[in-house]
């Protein structure tokens, strides 16, 4: 299995304000597989990518990728992991302000030993005429992608996407969601996709529902809709 | 593949030029003072360090009544030395100074010629540089002495007067009215006779071991010369204050100048500390994104440290260069305002490369890392949040409801930025430091110069001696002849002399203090001139003794011999007013038995008018208004431009500081600005809310600051007092000092607000709009 959740617990506060947020997750998913993580607000969804992302830690449980346990791993060991297999996309896209989108994206291609092709992924964003261009220059989706692009330069074993279309209108969201699902079949990358977007999940190989902390249903979805066309 | 993020240090230079630049031009400017001053404090003291081999600067001299025959001169050499012929004839000129003229010297104590030739005709003259750069004179200028005419040819630098020191037992040199100079032999011969002194200095044929070989091969010598011929001064070099005193000064104030710019370092390293937390708080998500995408926390703390330690190194490296050529000739005119010192050959200072460049960039890195290291230590998940407080629950402090909205908010703004005004009254209390000092320091000489005028205990002063030739151990019969013949000669039938006895005695035991000596006076009963009548066990201190020391009533204090062991302790019975000196009064009986000096001795005169009837080789030193007032005159001829550029360099400080740090407050706060100004707030209305309390913080501050500046300086200056020099200067700062301290910081802040207000200005509206993600 190349990635596993055993028994995710985690709780915010102390005594009365405490706060249990993951209940006893589990879950399961192969190389190349696309998951949604559905779920209202405070279901836990993005403490739950955030532990599988190696941020946060859980109070108990277990998270192994590739047979390699995080709970065994040190901070630096920790930032390794990242480095090597992870990508990461948010809600907001935490460009850095005074570089160029093309530079934005060569921050994540500095990370990786054999990143993959500036120039290409620049084109496969559709960033090329923008590329000397710094983020407050863009529209909202331009710099969405632009950090899908800081994300997934690096070739990622896993794209973490957290709201990834959160704070895009209906258009510039679907051509962000068709990105992630190139980025899923052209380069082999495991997504794990936090969204409150139900539609989103018609998109994915297996859908987990999430409700206050815990795992409501896992459906596999055998009949995948291309990003194109969904509609909601 | 170069890492990216490199690109933003050149973008955020460009972006950020003005804090950039001002913290450029501070550090540039204290690195390149005090790298200057090292280098040339060294280079000076290694130049005169080697003018002694390089000078043949004499082992000792002494002076006889009468030139000394072949004979003589034989018998003196067979203890080891050669003897060189050091003649001079004190002369006054007309510009009210008194020159010390020597015949041209060609094997002992040679003479460096610092500009234009050595005097060849007998109308010319060479005369001493600092002497000539006191009293504005110049090559090809002409002086005037006793009616004659005199052409300086050339400026010199005497190898035995580095210092000018009239007499060796004088408290102060003063090198306005007294100088040195050299003419040709012929001219020599044909200055008055009256005036010719019979100087021979010495050199050892094998020089001493060491120190104390030293002094016992000269104690040898004195006896051995005065029983060849009488003797009137007899000065070996390690006694000799117009050449050691130079060595021993210089260097002292190496200590302070550190000191000044590692103050400097570490305020702006804390000013950095905060621009760095500022930026880490604005770029927390972005930081929190490239963590998560796997940048270690040392690769953005080496991001986040690189332009302040490149700034420092980049001011480091610009302020050595002006160091060794600009500043360093501004430091060493310095010296050269206070010694004669023979033409400097500047030496790579690899001292002065360590602590302006290595010590600032480390303390640089040391502050900027331990500030990065303790945020970066924040799980990444906080910085994804924004969510940097380092204290949990963090709320808002209350704040009473019925308080006006412009006081709330400015109480807001200022918890927002209380580490920012911090910094900011640190930065106002050090400018004002050396402000005060530059700005009091020439008005306390001044007024303590007056004080002195008014003060005196009496217009003159004598103190008197037996030449050194009346005390003769091998002769006693002799010996004492001489001594009543001398007793004879110091009397006088001047009606407003009254005798006291002098005495000097050596600080002894007082810690953190140099060595002094403390001249006692032993005072008649119902004296003229000290209006107390002491007892026989009174022991009254003068109340510049009782300043400096801090000596009340009912203290013991220590003395010692200055030339023995034996220690003396007194009880301090009372403070005479008296700020002309550090010094003591006693009953004359009594100080005359504790000393064993004889029940009638007696070895001076106080007198308020010139007393002309004693014999002038019976007086050692005449004390008046000139001689008391050398100490104030000469700090200003030292420190004098010295003060100014400390004032231009507090004000420099001054503006930076309030400069950065209220840049910061309103970068802080672009977002809200931007906002109100939405809301409908005019220029003047946002001015009020974000700029106000500055204002208000910064003119309090530079105002209340100043009462702790001035028992701070008061401190400062009582420790370099006491550790440096003897005597003692009381520093007296006047309200109008105060009140221009308070306008000049005023104005530099108004020059920065003006500028602040026009940012405030040009603040756009969309600024609201941007980046709320």
């Amino acid at each position: 299995m190349f990635l596993e959740l055993r028994d995710i617990k985690k709780a915010y506060g102390e005594k009365e304000n405490r706060t249990d947020v993951l209940k006893g997750i589990s879950l399961q998913a192969e190389k190349g597989e696309f998951l949604v993580l559905l779920g209202s607000s405070g279901s836990g969804k993005s403490t739950l990518l955030n532990i599988i992302g190696g941020i946060d830690r859980p109070d108990s449980g277990e998270v192994m990728i590739q047979n390699e346990k995080l709970s065994q791993m040190n901070e630096k060991q920790l930032t390794r992991y990242r480095r090597k297999h992870l990508g990461y996309i948010f809600q907001l896209y935490n460009l850095i302000p005074n570089l160029t989108v093309r530079e934005n994206i060569e921050v994540g291609a500095w990370l990786s030993s054999d990143p993959l092709d500036t120039d290409t992924l620049l084109d496969v964003l559709g960033l090329t005429e923008h590329q000397d261009k710094i983020p407050s220059q863009l529209s909202g989706g331009q710099q969405q992608r632009t950090a899908i692009g800081r994300a997934i330069i690096k070739n990622p074993d896993i794209l973490l996407c957290d709201e990834p279309t959160g704070a895009l209108d209906y258009r510039t969201s679907k051509e962000i969601l068709k990105l992630i699902e190139t980025v899923n079949q052209k380069y082999g990358s495991t997504v794990i996709m936090v969204t409150h977007n139900d539609a989103i999940r018609l998109m994915a190989d297996k859908i987990i529902r999430l409700r206050d902390g815990m795992i409501r249903d896992i459906t596999m979805n055998d009949q995948k809709v291309p990003a194109e066309k969904l509609e909601w | 593949m170069r890492n990216p993020l490199l690109k933003r240090f050149a973008r955020e230079l460009r972006s950020d030029f003005g804090k950039y630049a001002t913290i450029f031009i501070l550090l540039t400017l204290s690195i390149s003072f005090v790298s200057g001053f090292l280098v040339a404090d060294n280079s000076m003291i290694m130049t005169y360090n080697e003018s002694f081999e390089k000078y043949n600067v004499e082992d000792g001299h002494f002076r006889v009544r009468n030139a000394l025959n072949k004979g003589q001169i034989r018998r003196i050499e067979k203890q080891g030395i050669t003897l060189f012929e050091n003649y001079y004839k004190d002369t006054p000129f007309d510009n009210s100074t008194t020159i010390r003229i020597f015949a041209e010297r060609t094997d002992v104590n040679l003479v460096c010629l610092m500009n234009g030739s050595f005097p060849e005709k007998t109308d010319e003259i060479a005369i001493d540089r600092m002497f000539a750069d006191n009293n504005g004179i110049r090559t090809g200028d002409t002086l005037v002495s006793m009616g004659k005419t005199w052409h300086v040819s050339g400026l010199v630098a005497l190898s035995d007067y580095s210092t000018m020191f009239e007499n060796n037992n004088d408290m102060m040199f003063d090198s306005v009215r007294f100088g040195t100079a050299i003419v040709t032999a012929e001219a020599f011969d044909l200055l008055p006779e009256a005036s010719l002194r019979y100087c021979y200095a010495w050199k050892y044929h094998q020089p001493p071991a060491d120190a104390d070989a030293e002094h016992d091969l000269s104690e040898e010598l004195m006896g051995h010369i005065n029983s060849v011929s009488p003797m009137e001064e007899y000065v070996p070099r390690y006694m000799n204050h117009a050449i050691m005193f130079t060595g021993d000064d210089m260097g002292s104030d190496k200590v302070m100048m550190e000191f000044l710019l590692y103050i400097i370092i570490v305020i702006v390293a804390f000013v950095f500390r905060i621009t760095i937390r500022d930026t880490v708080v604005k770029e927390a998500s972005v930081i929190g994104s490239l963590r998560a995408a796997g940048y270690t926390k040392s690769e953005l703390i080496r991001h986040y440290m690189a332009m302040p330690v490149a700034v420092t190194l980049f001011s480091a490296a610009v302020g050595n260069v002006l160091g060794y050529t600009w500043m360093k000739k501004i430091c060493a005119d310095l010296y050269y305002d206070s010694y004669s010192l023979p033409t400097y050959v500047t030496r790579y200072n690899p001292e002065a490369f360590v602590k302006t460049t290595l010590v600032p960039v480390m303390i640089m890195a040391a502050v900027t890392y331990f500030s990065l290291q303790t945020v970066m230590r924040l799980p990444v998940i906080r910085f994804l949040r924004n969510d940097l407080s380092s204290r949990k629950n963090r709320k808002a402090v209350r704040l009473p409801h019925g308080m006006p909205f412009v006081q709330r908010f400015h109480l807001r703004i200022l918890l927002q930025n209380k580490g920012n005004y911090l910094i900011l009254a640190l930065g106002i209390f050090f400018a004002n430091v050396l402000l005060m000092f530059g700005m009091a320091l020439p008005q306390s000489l001044t007024d303590y110069e007056n004080s002195i005028k008014d003060n005196m205990l009496c217009r003159y002063q004598y103190l008197l001696q037996l030449p050194a030739s009346a005390a003769d151990d091998t002769h006693r019969l002799e010996s004492m002849m001489n001594m009543m013949m001398y007793a004879q000669k110091m009397e006088t039938d001047n009606p407003d002399a009254e005798k006291f006895t002098a005495y000097a005695l050596k600080t002894y035991d007082v810690p953190n203090c140099r060595e002094e000596e403390i001249m006692f006076y032993g005072i008649i009963d119902s004296s003229r001139y000290i209006h107390q009548e002491l007892q026989a066990d009174d022991f009254f201190v003068s109340s510049a003794m009782a300043d400096k020391y801090m000596i009340r009533e009912g203290d013991t204090f220590s003395f010692k011999e200055s030339y023995g062991d034996k220690t003396y302790t007194f009880t301090v019975t009372g403070i005479y007013p008296y700020e002309g000196a550090v010094a003591v009064f006693m009953d004359q009986q009594a100080m005359n038995r504790i000393f064993d000096l004889g029940e009638n001795t007696f070895s001076g005169y106080f007198s308020n008018s010139e007393i002309t009837d004693i014999d002038e080789a019976c007086i050692s030193t005449v004390i008046d208004e000139e001689s008391l007032t050398k100490v104030s005159r000469q700090l200003m001829v030292s420190f004098g431009g010295m003060m100014y550029m400390v004032d231009g360099f507090s004000v420099i400080i001054f503006i930076v500081l309030i400069y950065i740090l209220s840049k910061i407050i309103i970068e802080r706060n672009t977002q809200s600005i931007s906002m109100i100004k939405i809301l409908g707030c005019s220029d003047r209305e946002v001015r009020t809310l974000y700029m106000h309390l500055t204002s208000i913080v910064t003119v309090f501050l530079m105002a209340a600051t100043i009462p702790a500046v001035y028992y701070v300086l008061l401190w400062i200056i009582r420790i370099m007092l006491r550790t440096m020099m003897s005597g003692w200067m009381p520093l007296d700062i006047s309200f109008k000092t105060m009140a221009g301290m308070a306008a000049l910081g005023w104005i530099s802040y108004g020059a920065v607000a003006l500028s602040e207000s026009r940012k405030i200005r040009k603040i756009p509206m969309e600024e609201a709009l941007k980046n709320v993600e």
